[in-house]
C-alpha cells in the first residue's frame, strides 16, 4: 500500500524516460506546460481547440465503423447509429457538439489574437495559416453534416454545387472534382473529403500554426468535454428526415456557421458574389490584417482603427448570423417571399452598421482608457486587494472527498440511465461528471499549491516531496508564464503606467520588434 | 564569372539550368491528363443510345402518346440503387398538338432533366387542360414545356443558365425509334443537371 503510494516507482520511472526521450524528436521545440494555478483560457483557446479536433478524430473514427457513404443507405445508416448501436447516441452527440464547439472556439481563439494584437512580431505566417485553419474548420464541419443525406444536407448540397459553379473559369471543373456526376458520387466524395484529406489538411496546417509554448490544462479541457456533453444531453442533435426528391423539404436554415453566408445568398443577387465573393473578402481581409496593422503597441486601447475594424465585422458577422436564421413566420405569405430578404435593406443596414460599428469601438476605447486611468489613481492610493476564497487544507481534503462521492453518485446515474433508455440523461450526467472532475483536479491542483506553502516556517521538513516535485516545477512553472496564456491581463496594466509616467520612453521598449522595419 | 560574358550569350550555367527545367517538364508532362481521373466517366456515354421507356419497350415517334411523359433514365447503368439516382431522371415529354406534338419527327418530343433546378427537387409535367407544364411539388417552380425554361417560382427568379433545364437531343431512325445523342455537359450544350442551359437564341 504504502510503497505504490511512493511518488516514484518503476512505472512513473518509465513514463519520466518516454518523456526524456521526445528530446530527441520533432517535439524538441515544443514545450508543453502544465499550469500549476488556474490561468485564464483565453490565452490557450487554440489549444482547446486542438483538443476538440482530437476528441472529433477519435469519436469520427468510431462513427466511421457503422457509417456507410452509399446513395440509399447513408441516412439510414446514421439512424442506426442513432437509435440502434449502444451508446452509437452518445458518440455521434459528440461529435456533432465538438464540431460546433471546434468552429466556435477557433473563431473566439481568433478574435482574442486579433484584439490583442498577437499577429505581431513575427506571428504572421501562424496566423495566417491559422485563418487557412479555421476555412477549412468550416469546410470540415460542412462536410460533415453533408454526408448524413438527410433533406437538410441535400438543401445544403445543392446551394454548395451551384455556388461552385457559379465560380468563373474553375467553377465547373471544381464541381466536376468534387461533386462527380450526381448523388452517389457526391457522397462518396464528400466522405473521403471529410473523413481523410481535410482532416490531413489540417494536420498538415497545424504543424505550422501551433507554436512552441502550448498549455495543456487539464481542468479547462475537461470543462469543454464536460461542456460538449451537456449540450448534447441537452439538446441532442435531431436525425431530420431522409431526403427524398418528390418530398417538398421543409424550411431548414444551415448550420449557425454558415447563416451568415445564407443571409446574402437569400437577397437573390448574383450567387457568385454573394456566396463566394463576399465571405472570400472577409477571409482575406482578416488574414491581411497583420499586413495592414501598422500600428507599434499590441493592446487593442492604442490600435483604434484596428480594434473598430475588428468590432464592425463582429456586428455584421452576428448581424448576419442572425438574419440567414431569421424566417418570417407569417405563413400567409408565399415561400419565396418569406425566404427572400430585401437586397437594398439588407446592404443598407450592412453599410450602416460600419459608422456604427467604428463609433462604438471609439467609445468603448474612449471608456476603457477613462477607467484605466480612473483605476491607475485608485491604485496608487492604497494596496490592490483580490478578494478571493481560500480554504484550509483539511477543507480542501473534505471538499475533494465530497466531490469523489458525487462522482460515485453520477456515474451509477449516468449508468443507470443508460440502461434504461434515457441517453440524453445519461450523456448528460456523463459531461456533468466531467465538469466535477474539472473542479475536482482544479481543487487539487490548488490544495497541491497551498501544501506546498503551508510549511514555509520550518524549510526543512517536506524535504522529500519537495525534491520529487521539482523535476517537473522548474519545467511547468516558467514556460506558463512566458507562453503568453496569463500574462494579457497584466501587460494592460504595467504598459500604460510607463506611458503615463515616461511618454515618449516607452517606445523603444514596445517597438524593438520594429514592425515598420522590412 | 564576369558581367559581359554573361550578356548576350549563354553560359553553360544557364543551358544546364535550362535542360534540367526542360527535363522536370517532360518527366512529369504524361501526369497533366491523370486529371481526367476526378470527373466521373459514367456520366459520357460516347454513342448515341435507344429511349427506353420504364416498361423497356422503345420510345418510337408512331406509337407514343401526345401530352404525355414518362421518366427515364440517362445514362443507366443497370445498377438499381445507382439508377435511382435523381441525377439520372429525365422527363421525356411528347408534346400537346398545339405546341407541335402532332409533327410525326423528333421535333414533337423534348426531354428535360427532372431535377429542378432550385432546390433539386424532382418535378414532372402535368398533361392536364390548363396546366400542360412541368411543376416541381416542392416550391412550385413552373417550366415551359417547350425550351425547358422556368416561368414562375423560384427557380425563373434565378439568373441565368440557372432558369433552364438540361436537356437531352433526340434522334429518330427509319422505324420511327427515338435515340438520344451523345451529351455535352456544359451550359452551351446539353446543359448542367441541377445547375442549368444557356437558351440558345
Amino acid at each position: 500500500m504504502v510503497a505504490s503510494l511512493k511518488r516514484r516507482n518503476g512505472f512513473v520511472d518509465f513514463c519520466y524516460w518516454i518523456w526524456d526521450g521526445l528530446e530527441r524528436t520533432v517535439f524538441i521545440g515544443t514545450k508543453f506546460s502544465f499550469p500549476a494555478r488556474f490561468v485564464s483560457p483565453f490565452g490557450f483557446l487554440g489549444m482547446l481547440t486542438f483538443v476538440v479536433f482530437i476528441i472529433l478524430g477519435v469519436s469520427g473514427a468510431l462513427l466511421m465503423f457503422y457509417y456507410e457513404p452509399i446513395l440509399d443507405r447513408a441516412w439510414d445508416s446514421v439512424a442506426k447509429i442513432n437509435n440502434v448501436v449502444p451508446y452509437g447516441f452518445m458518440i455521434r452527440n459528440i461529435h456533432y457538439h465538438a464540431s460546433n464547439a471546434m468552429v466556435l472556439l477557433a473563431v473566439l481563439h481568433m478574435y482574442y489574437q486579433y484584439f490583442s494584437g498577437r499577429y505581431k512580431i513575427r506571428n504572421e505566417i501562424i496566423w495566417v495559416t491559422g485563418v487557412v485553419l479555421g476555412t477549412v474548420t468550416i469546410l470540415e464541419a460542412f462536410t460533415g453534416y453533408d454526408i448524413i443525406f438527410s433533406e437538410r444536407a441535400e438543401l445544403a448540397i445543392s446551394i454548395a454545387a451551384s455556388l461552385t459553379n457559379s465560380m468563373p473559369v474553375v467553377g465547373p471543373t471544381i464541381r466536376d472534382a468534387m461533386f462527380g456526376s450526381g448523388f452517389a458520387d457526391f457522397i462518396l466524395r464528400f466522405y473521403t473529403l471529410h473523413v481523410f484529406i481535410l482532416p490531413i489538411v489540417m494536420l498538415g496546417l497545424m504543424a505550422v500554426h501551433l507554436p512552441r509554448f502550448l498549455v495543456f490544462d487539464v481542468p479547462m479541457v475537461m470543462a469543454i468535454g464536460g461542456a460538449i456533453m451537456i449540450t448534447g444531453g441537452l439538446f441532442p442533435v435531431d436525425l431530420g428526415s431522409k431526403f427524398q426528391p418528390t418530398v417538398p423539404p421543409g424550411i431548414t436554415v444551415p448550420e449557425w456557421y454558415l447563416t451568415g453566408i445564407y443571409a446574402f445568398l437569400r437577397t437573390m443577387y448574383d450567387k457568385f458574389v454573394t456566396g463566394v465573393l463576399w465571405p472570400a473578402l472577409f477571409i482575406v481581409a482578416i488574414a491581411m490584417t497583420p499586413f495592414i496593422d501598422r500600428y507599434k503597441k499590441f493592446s487593442w486601447k492604442d490600435r483604434p482603427i484596428i480594434t473598430a475594424f475588428g468590432i464592425t465585422g463582429i456586428t455584421q458577422v452576428m448581424v448576419t448570423t442572425y438574419w440567414g436564421f431569421y424566417i418570417t413566420p407569417d405563413v400567409s405569405k408565399p415561400l419565396v417571399a418569406r425566404l427572400v430578404i430585401d437586397p437594398v435593406f439588407f446592404y443598407t443596414i450592412m453599410l450602416l452598421l460600419v459608422p456604427i460599428g467604428f463609433g462604438f469601438s471609439y467609445m468603448m476605447i474612449h471608456l476603457a482608457k477613462e477607467a484605466e486611468r480612473k483605476a491607475k489613481l485608485a491604485a496608487s492610493k492604497g494596496p490592490h486587494k483580490v478578494a478571493g476564497i481560500s480554504f484550509t487544507g483539511k477543507w480542501i481534503n473534505w471538499l475533494i472527498i465530497a466531490l469523489l462521492i458525487f462522482q460515485v453518485y453520477i456515474n451509477i446515474a449516468a449508468y443507470n440511465a443508460a440502461l434504461s433508455g434515457m441517453k440524453n440523461f445519461s450523456l448528460f450526467l456523463v459531461g456533468l461528471g466531467l465538469m466535477v472532475f474539472a473542479g475536482l483536479f482544479h481543487l487539487y491542483r490548488h490544495g497541491l499549491n497551498e501544501a506546498k506553502k503551508v510549511p514555509q516556517p520550518p524549510p526543512q521538513q517536506e524535504e522529500p516531496p519537495k525534491a520529487l516535485e521539482s523535476p517537473q516545477s522548474p519545467a511547468a512553472v516558467p514556460p506558463k508564464a512566458d507562453s503568453g496564456a496569463p500574462s494579457p491581463p497584466p501587460q494592460p496594466q504595467v504598459a500604460p503606467e510607463i506611458k503615463a509616467g515616461l511618454g515618449d520612453a516607452k517606445d523603444p521598449v514596445v517597438g524593438k520588434f520594429d514592425l515598420k522595419g522590412p | 564569372m564576369s558581367e559581359q560574358d554573361t550578356r548576350g550569350t549563354v553560359t553553360r550555367r544557364d543551358f544546364l539550368r535550362l535542360l534540367g527545367a526542360a527535363g522536370v517538364a517532360t518527366t512529369f508532362a504524361p501526369f497533366v491528363p491523370w486529371g481526367q481521373f476526378m470527373p466521373n466517366p459514367s456520366n459520357i456515354v460516347p454513342s448515341k443510345v435507344q429511349v427506353t421507356l420504364p416498361d423497356g419497350t422503345i420510345a418510337n415517334v408512331k406509337t407514343f402518346p401526345m401530352n404525355s411523359s414518362e421518366v427515364i433514365t440517362y445514362p443507366a447503368s443497370g445498377d438499381p440503387v445507382l439508377d435511382q439516382e435523381a441525377f439520372k431522371k429525365w422527363q421525356f415529354i411528347r408534346l400537346p398538338a398545339e405546341l407541335g406534338g402532332s409533327a410525326q419527327d423528333v421535333s414533337a418530343f423534348r426531354v428535360y432533366s427532372m431535377v429542378c433546378l432550385h432546390l433539386w427537387c424532382l418535378w414532372k409535367y402535368w398533361p392536364q387542360d390548363g396546366r400542360k407544364r412541368g411543376e416541381c411539388p416542392c416550391h412550385g417552380s413552373m417550366y415551359n414545356p417547350l425550351t425547358g425554361k422556368a416561368f414562375a417560382g423560384p427557380a425563373s427568379l434565378q439568373a441565368p443558365p440557372s432558369n433552364v433545364l438540361a436537356t437531352l437531343y433526340l434522334e429518330a431512325d427509319d422505324k420511327g425509334d427515338l435515340w438520344i445523342k451523345p451529351a455535352v455537359w456544359n451550359v452551351n450544350e446539353n446543359g448542367i443537371v441541377g445547375y442549368g442551359r444557356l437558351l440558345k437564341t
